[in-house]
């Protein structure tokens, strides 16, 4: 195994700032976000021990981007190496879905595939799962299993430090001087950590253990009230997909600019009323239960059929991020009561 | 750095045609050559301004330019009625699957169209035409709200009736002096005996009231699901399967259409509007 100690995070962080610009979490209330990590500051580094409260989608697919120039095409600017520290399996997996949309073959966005290149990632282990997450139910875990460079697992004197890639072997390698080897007790400490986050998971999430997998749930949702029901209380704020790491539309604009035009790029939202609208007025999801059920339709079935792999990671970012109160979590429990009563009532026809 | 697959191509307006009140041809000739196939569609970029998706209306054997026909019907359409000869605007594509027409060789083609969406089956019929041995017969039952709003008159009026192995029949909502032929919606010039239904596929593109009706009508003559062709109009933008303004149940239109049989998007809701 490929598993290093560290007493201290920050001559590692010194020394990846060298090479690249590294982006740290930083408490904001009671959330984390990510911040430009300053080698001069005499701020400590904290850790995160659950997700950032903002997607990993933002530093790969921005909110907002120039995507092409007229007359004369956009050259294309060089993008410095970066570097994320503290993401989670959440985030991981929310990148292998975005790279099936951004990278299709024959379809590939440069602009993402440009800043994926010069991504480096350093994922944490997650103790302290939220409230709102239920990654265990969407087939994730409280710390990393695949996708990362380095992965750091904090341990009562330092920090594991395990490489998930050539990347980040060959990181340890120029910077041996700052690794010693990791012994049993703190790799057993570890461990123990992280069953005892997944076993927080099972216990948060008990109530979701539907026995059927989630597209079958949502496959058979087409005619459910639920979606108009639950959506009363949606106040279209889109919060919910601007948050989501996986959500990925977008919108093209044109813009006038003193000595070019410019076509750009912003992230758009399936819950908007406009969202399907065309020209001549027409609009196939005009009522708020329809784009509701558009947006689980195409998170845990169309997106499935693609790609082979479900649209929502379980991060659970939607549900605190929203004004009204939709609940992914409850909307999928309801849908799951309703076919549940359904095959109760075929059996009862069937006797 | 992979191709950029939003920069359009630099094109330029070099005619435009008065079809009706409400529509408009461009001719656009792209600075590099421009190959699709008939019912793709292109992005349109008026600089500054906008981008919206059409079917071109020419031939695919013309790949210096491309007729392009819009009917003023938002922001962007109406802005582009205004713009003179000479006007430079941006083309990328062609995005989609349009027709299938060697699937149709042997066959009746029937084609209900109605008004600009006569647009992508002007360029299917020239497509046609060009091969008409190929096909048992080429239909056209195509409608307009006045005969002022049929588009490309003074083919469709003329010349293309006299094509050996073409019959159009032509209807109007409402009819003026001098309008000879039949008064009423499309479906009402649609009989189960104008083609061998078992050996036919039918074309249908119009405004959506139109296409529901239509498919409605061909169904009850006994078309098969499969036989259906449907040219959806979705609100398409990047073309490219991923900004997801146009998607229609599991499919992306920009991508898996716009060209669907009916069998293939019958299930979900809403697809009329």
């Amino acid at each position: 195994m490929k598993v290093f100690f560290i007493s201290q995070i920050r001559p590692l962080l010194d020394a990846m700032a060298g090479q690249m610009d590294v982006y740290v979490p930083k408490k904001a209330n009671s959330h984390y976000v990510f911040e430009r990590y300053d080698p001069d500051s005499e701020n400590d580094v904290v850790f995160n021990n659950i997700r950032a409260c903002t997607p990993v989608k933002e530093f790969l697919f921005p909110l907002r981007e120039l995507a092409a120039v007229f007359p004369e095409p956009l050259e294309p600017k060089d993008i410095k190496p970066f570097a994320i520290i503290g993401l989670k399996d959440c985030d991981l997996r929310s990148i292998e879905i975005l790279d099936k949309v951004f990278t299709e073959k024959e379809f590939e966005d440069p602009f993402y595939i440009r800043r994926r290149e010069k991504m480096f990632i350093i994922s944490s282990d997650c103790y302290e799962p939220a409230e709102s997450c239920f990654c265990n139910v969407m087939g994730g875990h409280p710390f990393v299993q695949s996708g990362f460079d380095l992965n750091v697992s904090q341990v009562g004197d330092g920090f594991i430090i395990e490489a998930g890639s050539q990347k980040g072997e060959d990181f340890i390698k120029k910077h041996s001087q700052l690794f010693g080897p990791a012994d049993q007790s703190q790799l057993d400490e570890r461990d123990r950590k992280r069953a005892e986050a997944q076993q927080q998971l099972e216990h948060n999430n008990a109530d979701m253990k539907f026995g059927v997998p989630v597209h079958e749930i949502v496959e058979n949702s087409h005619d459910s009230e639920v979606y108009d029901q639950e959506a009363t209380t949606c106040v279209e704020c889109q919060a919910c997909t601007r948050v989501c790491p996986t959500c990925h539309c977008f919108y093209l604009y044109d813009t006038k600019q003193k000595d070019y035009f410019g076509k750009m790029k912003m992230w758009d939202s399936c819950m908007r009323l406009a969202y399907a609208q065309v020209a001549g007025g027409e609009n196939p999801r005009k009522v708020l239960g329809d784009r509701l059920r558009h947006r689980f339709m195409h998170k845990f079935s169309y997106f499935l059929d693609r790609y082979g792999i479900d649209m929502c990671v379980g991060c659970g970012r939607c549900v605190d991020a929203e004004a009204g109160d939709v609940d992914i979590r409850v909307v999928l429990k309801k849908l799951n009561e309703e076919l549940q009563g359904k095959g109760k009532e075929k059996e009862k026809v069937a006797k | 750095m992979n191709k950029n697959l939003y920069q359009p191509i630099n094109s330029e307006i070099v005619d435009i045609i008065d079809e009706s009140p409400t529509i408009k041809s461009f001719v656009v000739v792209p600075e590099e050559e421009f190959k699709f196939e008939t019912g793709q569609f292109v992005e349109l970029t008026l600089p500054g301004e906008g981008e919206a998706p059409f079917t071109p209306s020419s031939s695919p054997t013309v790949t210096d330019k491309m007729d392009i026909t819009i009917m003023k019907a938002g922001r962007v359409t109406a802005l582009l009625h205004d713009c003179q000869k000479g006007q430079k605007v941006g083309i990328r594509g062609p995005y989609g699957r349009g027709y299938p027409v060697n699937d149709y060789v042997g066959k009746d083609v029937y084609i209900v169209g109605g008004g600009v969406g006569l647009a992508p089956i002007r360029s299917l019929f020239l497509t046609l035409v060009d091969r008409i041995q190929d096909f048992k017969s080429v239909v056209c039952r195509f409608g307009a709200r006045t005969p002022a709003d049929f588009i490309y008159k003074n083919t469709l009026f003329d010349s293309w009736q006299k094509i050996d192995g073409v019959d159009i029949k032509l209807t109007v909502d409402q009819a003026d002096g001098q309008w000879k032929d039949n008064v009423g919606v499309v479906t009402t010039v649609l009989s189960p005996d104008d083609v061998d239904i078992q050996n036919s596929v039918a074309v249908v593109c119009g405004p959506p009231i139109m296409m529901k009706f239509a498919t409605l009508k061909l169904l009850e003559f006994g078309f098969a699901d499969k036989q259906i062709y449907l040219s959806m109009e979705k609100n398409m933008s990047c073309g490219i399967g991923k900004c997801g303004h146009c998607m229609l149940g599991q499919y992306y239109v920009c991508k898996d259409g716009p060209v669907f049989t009916y069998d293939q998007i019958k299930r979900y809701p809403n697809i009329w509007d």
